[in-house]
This record gives structure tokens, sequence and C-alpha cells, in this order.
């Protein structure tokens, strides 16, 4: 494996450009995932039967919650990222793991923020827009769960194996997913939300 | 006992009995002689863990090729149920099962593994890379395609096929009104194959933009691999559109969602809305790699260049864009207003402009050409002509207030098969044929291409002009009967005739194989065509690792230039390969997918988790794992290229 | 330790915070349908070009251009599929 010095460690091998770039191109086809979710979720948001609306159920404290939860913890990973370039483990698995500390919080609003909803009548079943609704926001939330498990797999890798072109390789691919994740949640607060508590 | 009560076929008929014996003894059949002939060994090794693309291009050919007299059959089941009115053949259920698999049997168990065999064993080997980006998951992509195959192939004998048509709009595959685990079958066993296929696009994609030989810019790459790029572009962005609607599918007959039931807010045009935003590109997924083939075929039987080469390109990048603008021509006449259809017709009308400019650079590259009528150019020269006049129909189609005439008639049923057949089916049977010595060691018996060629040709023209005319008399589709006074009975009998025509000439393709197995001289060289690009220039058979030496590109026919114009093509030193190790785990992820969807399919809620568990199991072990393949040795280089033939 | 929050990653949080803030004033004023959607637009997508950017560091290797071109492509063809869609389920139904 020839390793390219001149580069940051995640790049420093072919096969890890191969694995960003692949990555990347993934993002793309998550684009288009969200897309679809966002557009079943626009087309019904306003159909909701006999059940309740997105007026009367979204409520701002668990949506700021989540969202300056979010936010912190995609400039944490950034931190940890940098961190990681200037070779720095240990500052680099803390950052890593403040990240999915706060991704955990975020979760647990959220699931609240569900449970909430279920005491209202706002079930997965109740609506077409329940359902669009919690499709959209499970499928993002689902998406940070594997993330948190996922993280934790390469902060271990990197307690063990150091700062390698292969962990370095990981660590990074992760970090494009959280702060895609964090993108994502960007067009929730702000289209799902905000603009159903206009 | 009652528990397997949910197996039972709702409608069975003697033939679907027959059938499942069939299969059991098929299957058991398999497993006795991998047994007796001490080839299991093999068959792990070899195939069911490999991760090289030459091997996953002939699993997935060998697929498609099955697939192919699974879809035939249901289509001269349809042709003789048609032949005479009144017919009592197949009933009305019986009848909506087989278009339902033919349909989804062709275009997804067919026709997509076809153009991955041939993206897999040629793209690679196009560019002068040693294998594709990320061969663990090509493996992947493969066994996800072949448990989505298996699970919907056992529909019609454990629980009943769909019947829901291809499209499977709601709310007939709701649960209202398709009470039966067919549409689950649907739903499911196309997801499991569409994330494989998700992961070719990004597989695919990957490898051409970043592991192209030396030399070789991207406008200096073969055109079947420009066509290969660009349908695995239109794949990266048009599948996860599939995926979430085959999801809500999924869920609002398992789990009592609401997306598209016709009531609490339900819409059932969403589904028929997110399956065409899919589907369009689909088509142009599957047509983009045919033109590929006819582009290389055409210009080795020419004895030219491909004329054009910017303009072709050009023409693709445009397709591919504008195939994501088109969708909702294939639902105009279902309640959206004007103003939504004048723009998609304009759009359709569009996307034939490039379309047109490719055909005119392929017969300019046969224009002062030296041609040569072998059998795969044969298929690329009545392609153009039948192409077009399917095409021609697709913008008669496409003139939204006129459509309202033509949808869902005959006339649409003729369009589409008018540019499936001469476009993808021909196509990949020319690959095939062109193709074939390559990768295996000898060549298809001309006289018999000859005589498939003429009858898939005429059966071709006999089985769908009819339809033309029958479609704009009235004649509906997806109609199990029609009555005697209709007068459609004459011209149905003859696709009927040109549907046998065309049986006759597939299995003239078996016995082809058969006969050139036994006959055919194994002593045919590594260039047999006497061929332009770089797949060419490898051994046959094709060493593990494609190529000694990495070829040095200098022009967009390296090879050409090679053999005609003194360019050298290998030159340095032999140098250590590394190639990645083989791998069980794609097999067993394809096992754990097929468990999880047949779980789902009927209800089977803790073995469905358990599996799903399994997958998630299977991720986390290959974050940690720390696999770093193997390296050939300069020896074993050398020992290898002395037996193909002398190092190249 | 100021090594570890370089001014690029600091004032990029800085701006999203900002920027998430301008968007909330939605909820906590009263403006017409048609200022608030142009604010959420613009807040959100000024937001996810930034953490593309300064984030997740798309230019900054020689696949930049394949990166940027692989997001214009998807954010374009999601932009069709959204109006799209809305045109013909709900505004032109």
């Amino acid at each position: 494996m020839h390793i390219d010095n001149s580069q940051p460690l995640e790049y420093s091998t072919q096969q890890n450009q191969l694995n960003i770039l692949g990555f990347w191109i993934f993002l793309g086809a998550e684009i288009m995932l969200f897309a679809t979710l966002f557009t079943a979720y626009f087309t019904l948001a306003d159909r909701a039967g006999s059940g309740p609306t997105s007026a009367e159920i979204f409520e701002i404290t668990p949506v700021l919650i989540e969202t300056f939860v979010l936010l912190t913890s995609s400039f944490t990973i950034g931190l940890g990222v940098h961190a990681m370039r200037l070779g720095r483990k240990n500052a680099m698995m803390a950052f890593f793991g403040i990240t999915l500390l706060l991704g955990l919080g975020f979760l647990v609003t959220e699931i609240l923020e569900f449970m909430t909803y279920y005491h209202e009548g706002a079930t997965y079943q109740t609506s077409a827009f329940t359902s669009a609704l919690m499709t959209t926001l499970g499928t993002h939330g689902g998406h940070v769960t594997l993330g948190l498990f996922w993280g934790t797999f390469i902060i271990l890798q990197v307690k063990k194996r150091g700062l390698t072109p292969g962990t370095a390789n990981k660590a990074f691919i992760f970090s494009l997913y959280w702060h895609f994740l964090d993108v994502v949640w960007i067009f929730i607060f702000s289209f799902i939300y905000l603009k159903g508590m206009m | 006992m009652e528990f397997f009560e949910r197996f039972a076929i709702p409608n069975p008929s003697p033939a679907i009995y027959a059938s499942m014996v069939a299969i059991a003894l098929v299957s058991i059949g398999i497993v006795v002689g991998l047994t007796y002939f001490k080839k299991w060994g093999y068959l792990w090794r070899e195939w069911l863990t490999t991760v090289d693309h030459k091997k996953i291009g002939i699993m997935y050919l060998v697929s498609a090729l099955l697939m192919l007299f699974r879809g035939g059959a249901d289509a001269i089941m349809m042709r003789a149920q048609l032949a005479v009115p009144d017919n009592k053949l197949f009933d009305a259920q019986h009848y909506n099962e087989i278009f339902t698999t033919h349909g989804v049997v062709m275009i997804i168990f067919m026709a997509m593994p076809f153009i991955f065999a041939f993206m897999n064993l040629v793209v690679p080997l196009q560019i002068g890379a040693r294998d594709v980006a990320f061969p663990r998951l090509n493996a992947i992509s493969f066994w996800l395609f072949f448990a989505g195959a298996m699970l919907f192939n056992i529909s019609f004998v454990i629980g009943g096929s769909p019947d829901a048509g291809w499209t499977s709009y709601f709310p007939l595959a709701g649960n209202d009104f398709s009470e039966s685990v067919g549409t689950n079958y649907y739903m499911l066993a196309i997801q499991i194959s569409g994330i494989g296929s998700l992961m070719t696009g990004i597989n695919m994609c990957t490898t051409i933009l970043k592991m192209r030989a030396p030399g070789m810019t991207l406008m200096k790459m073969p055109m079947f691999t420009w066509s290969a790029f660009i349908a695995n572009v239109i794949i990266v962005f048009a599948f996860p559109v599939l995926t979430v609607a085959l999801i809500m599918g999924t869920t609002d007959r398992l789990f009592g969602t609401q997306f598209f039931t016709t009531d609490n807010g339900g819409m059932d045009m969403l589904w028929a809305n997110f399956f065409w935003v899919w589907g369009h590109p689909e088509v142009y997924i599957l047509i983009l790699p045919a033109f590929g083939i006819y582009s290389e075929i055409i210009a080795t039987f020419s004895r030219r260049n491909l004329y054009g080469y910017t303009s072709m390109v050009a023409s693709m990048v445009l397709i591919s864009l504008l195939s994501f603008l088109v969708w909702t021509h294939h639902f105009f006449t279902m309640g959206q207003g004007a103003l939504t259809n004048s723009i998609f017709s304009i759009t359709t009308m569009a996307i034939a402009v490039p379309t047109g400019v490719k055909i005119f650079n392929w017969l300019f590259t046969m224009w002062k050409g030296k041609i040569r009528f072998t059998v795969p150019m044969l298929y690329s020269v009545a392609f153009i002509p039948l192409f077009t006049i399917g095409g021609v129909t697709g913008v008669m189609l496409a003139m939204s207030a006129a459509d309202y005439q033509y949808h869902n008639t005959m006339f649409l049923v003729a369009h589409f098969h008018n540019t499936i057949i001469p476009g993808v089916v021909f196509a990949m049977l020319a690959g095939l044929t062109y193709y074939w010595p390559k990768f295996f060691g000898f060549m298809l018996n001309e006289k018999l291409g000859k005589v498939t060629f003429w009858l898939l040709t005429v059966g071709f023209v006999l089985a769908f002009f009819p339809m033309y005319i029958t479609g704009l008399d009235g004649q509906a589709r997806r109609m199990y009967t029609y009555s005697e006074s209709t007068g459609f009975g004459p011209l149905n009998m003859l696709s009927f005739v040109g549907a046998a025509l065309m049986a006759i000439g597939f299995v003239v393709i078996v016995y082809n194989v058969y006969y050139s197995f036994k006959n055919s001289s194994r002593d045919i060289g590594s260039d047999p065509w006497d061929a332009r690009s770089l797949e060419w220039a490898t051994h046959t058979p094709v060493p593990e690792y494609n190529f000694a030496r990495t070829p040095q590109i200098s022009s967009s026919e390296s090879f050409w230039d090679a053999k005609k114009n003194g360019h050298v093509l290998f030159k340095g030193e032999l140098e250590e390969i590394h190639m990645p190790n083989n791998s069980g785990v794609p097999f067993i992820l394809g096992i754990i997918f097929f468990v999880a969807g047949f779980s789902f399919i009927f209800g089977l809620w803790v073995p469905a988790i358990i599996a799903l568990i399994g997958v998630f199991i299977c991720l986390g072990l290959r974050s940690f794992e720390l696999d770093h393949g193997h390296h050939i040795s300069v020896k074993e280089i050398k020992e290898t290229e002395e037996k193909l033939g002398g190092a190249k | 330790m100021k090594e570890l929050f370089p001014a690029k990653q600091v004032m990029g949080f800085v701006a999203s915070l900002v920027l998430t803030v301008v968007a909330l004033l939605v909820y906590y004023t009263d403006m017409s349908f048609t200022v608030g959607m142009t604010i959420l637009l613009a807040t959100a997508f000024i937001q996810a070009f930034l953490q593309l950017v300064v984030f997740m560091h798309a230019g900054e290797s020689k696949d930049g251009n394949s990166i940027y071109t692989n997001i214009l492509y998807a954010v374009f063809i999601a932009v069709v599929t959204v109006f799209g869609s809305l045109l013909i389920l709900l505004w032109d139904m």
C-alpha cells in the first residue's frame, strides 16, 4: 500500500481516496432519499384526516433543543477532524465522544417528542400527515442512531490502533455522514417545524 | 398447521402445482449433483465468495439469461391467451399474475442484471484497472440482486404471486384490493434488489472517476464506459426514490400507515408519482449501456472509429439530466392539470433530440466504413430502424392531449416493447455474442447466431407491430380477453405467431451455446474480432489481475493504435500486484436479506428482526475488520503470463 | 489549546447559529407567508452551503470538482422532484 505523506492521513492511500469519493456519491444518493421523504411530507402535510394537524402538535421547545444540540455536535466533530489532522489522538477522541453524547441527547429529546405526539393522538397510523412526519423524522433519527454505533466503533478503533491511514479515513468519512445529518436537520427544522408553526 | 396456511396459494392452478413440483425437483437435483460431484468446495471458493468483477459479471449474466426464460415463458402464455377471442387458457386472476411477473422479471431481474453483467465484465478492462473500486461491495450487490430475484420467483408457489401490474398502483396494491401476500413480495423483493443496484451505482461511478489507466482522460474513455458511467449516475439519483416509495408501500400494507390509502388523508396518486420519478430514469439506465454496446460493435465492424465522440458524450449527459424531467408522461391521464401536462410534454419531446443525434452518429460511423455483417453487427443494424420507429411512436405518446387516446392501449405496449426489444434486448444479445469469446474462450456459432437474429427480428415485428393497430382500434392493455365482435382476433393471432418465432429464436440461442461448447475451436486468440478498445488487449482467459502491467493510454483507441500504429501499450518492469481477498460475507448477507424479506412478507416478526440484527452485526464486524488483501508475486505473474501466451 | 479551535470552524459555527436564530424569527414574530418562506429558504440553503464547504471540506481534494458536480446534480434533481411533485399533485390538480 503506497502512502502519500504530503496528504492528510485520511487521503493518503489510493483506497482512502476511493472511499471518500464513494461516500460523497453515497451522500448524493441520500440527498435524493431525503428529497423523496420531504416530497411526501409536503404533499401530505395538510392531510391530517380526522387526526391532529401540525399546528396542533408542534412545540418549539424540543425543536430548539434538538437543533442547537445537533448543530453543536456538528461543530465538535469538525474540531475532532481538525485535531486528528494535527495528530492529536486524545483530543480527537474527546471531541468525537462529545459529539456522540450530544447526538444521544438529540435522540432522547426526539423520542420524548414522539411519545408526546402519541399521547396527543398523533400516531404513525393516524393520518397521512402523521405517517409522513414520523417516517421523515424517523428516517433521520434512524440515521443518527446508526451513527452513534458507527462513531463508537471508530473511537474504539482509534483507541486500539491509533491514528493510521485506515482509522483516519474512517473517522473523516464518519464526519461527512454526521455533517450531512445536520444539513438534513436544517431542512427539517425550517420546512417541517418552523413552516408548520408559522 | 394453521401457521402454514399463510403459505398456501390463494389462486392455484394445475400449472402452478406442476411448477411447485418442478422447482422442488430442480432444487433437489442441484443439491444432489453438487454433492455427488463433490463441487461444494469449488462452488464456495470460486463463485460464492468471489469478489472478482469478471466472475461477478458471469454470475449476473447467467442469472439474466435464466430470468429471460422465466419472463419469456410469461410472455408466450399471455400471447397464447390472447391469440383467439374469449380464450379460456387463463382466467383473469392468473393473467394478471402473469403480466405482473412478466414486467417485474424482465425489467428488474433480466434487463438490470444483463447490463450489470456487461458493466462488471467490461468496464474495469476498458479503463485498464484491476477491479472495481469496492470489490466486496460489488459482490454484495450481486447477492442482494440474487436474494431479491429468488424471493420474487418463489411468490407464485408460496403465498401467491403479485397481480397488480409491474407498476403496482395504489389503491389496487393496498390491503383492501390485494389481500394476498403477492404485493408484499413485490415491495420487498424489488427493495432488496434495488439496494444492490444503488451500491453498484456508487461503485461504478467511483471506479470510472478514479481508476482509469494513466493517460486516459474522461474524453479518451471508450464509449461503453461512458455509457456505463452515465447510467450509474442515473442509478445513484433515481434508486433512492424507489427505496422510499417501496418503504411507504410496505408500511401501508404491513403497519397501517396512510401514505397511499383512500382515507385519513392518504393520496394514492403519490405512489404513481414516486414510482415514475424512479421509473423513467430506470428505462434510461437500461438503454444507455445498450447504446454503449452498439457504439463498440458498430465501430469495430465498420472498421472505423466512432463518429462524433464529443456529441455522443454530450448527448448522454443531456439524456441523463432530461430523464429526470419527464416522468409525468407515464400518467398524463390521471387528473393533473393542463399546465403540468404541457410542461412534461415539452420535456418529453425534447429528450428525443439527443437520442436522434446518436442515431445519426452511428449511421455516419457506418458510412464509408468497411462493414462486416457478423451477428453482433446484424443486431446493431436492425436496431437502428426498429428503435427509431419505437422512438417516434414515443413522440406521438408525448403529446399529452393525444395520449388520452393511446394511454393504456396496446399502442403503448407496442411502443415500449419497440424500444426495449430492439434497444436493450438486441444489444444484450449482440454484446453476449461479441464478448463471449473473451470470457469463455470460444466463439458462438455464426450460422446459428444468424438464424436466431432473423427469428427474433421477424418474430418481433410480427408480434408487436399489429399491437400498434389494435391499440388504435381500442384494445386495452392488461385485459385477459376480448370478444369476437371487437375484431381484434386476427391481429392478435399474428402477434402470437410472432411470439412463437421469438420463442424458437431463444431456444436456438440455448442450442447455440451447447453446440458451440461442443464444437467451437478453442484456438481463437485474445482478439478474434480485430477490435479497437482496451478490453481486447488482455489474454483469453483474462487473468485474475487483468493486466500484468498497467496500460499506457494516448488516445481513445490505444489498443487499435498499438496494433496498427506502433503505440506501445505495456512497458516497464513487472511489479507485485495487490488484489482483494475473497469473502463469504456478501453471500451470507444475501441469505440474511432473503430471510428478512421472506419474514416481512409473511408477517413473521421475530425472524425478521433477528435477520435485521444480523445485517447490523455484519456491518459492525466489517467496521472492525482489518483485511488488506493479498499480493501476487512477480514470479507468479510471469508464470501466468507465460501460460497464457506471452507477457504483454 | 488555541490550535484545537481553528478560526474557520469557530466562525462557521457562529454563522450557523446566527442563521438559525434568523430562521427562528419566522416563529417568534409575525410575518406574511411569503416573507417567512423566503427567509427560511435563504437561511436553510446558506447554512447547508456553509456545512458543505467549511465543515465538510468538499473542495479540498483533487476530486473536488467531481464532488461539487455530484452535489449540484443531486440538489438540482431533488428540487425538480420536490417542486415537480407539488405541481403535479397539489398545485395543478
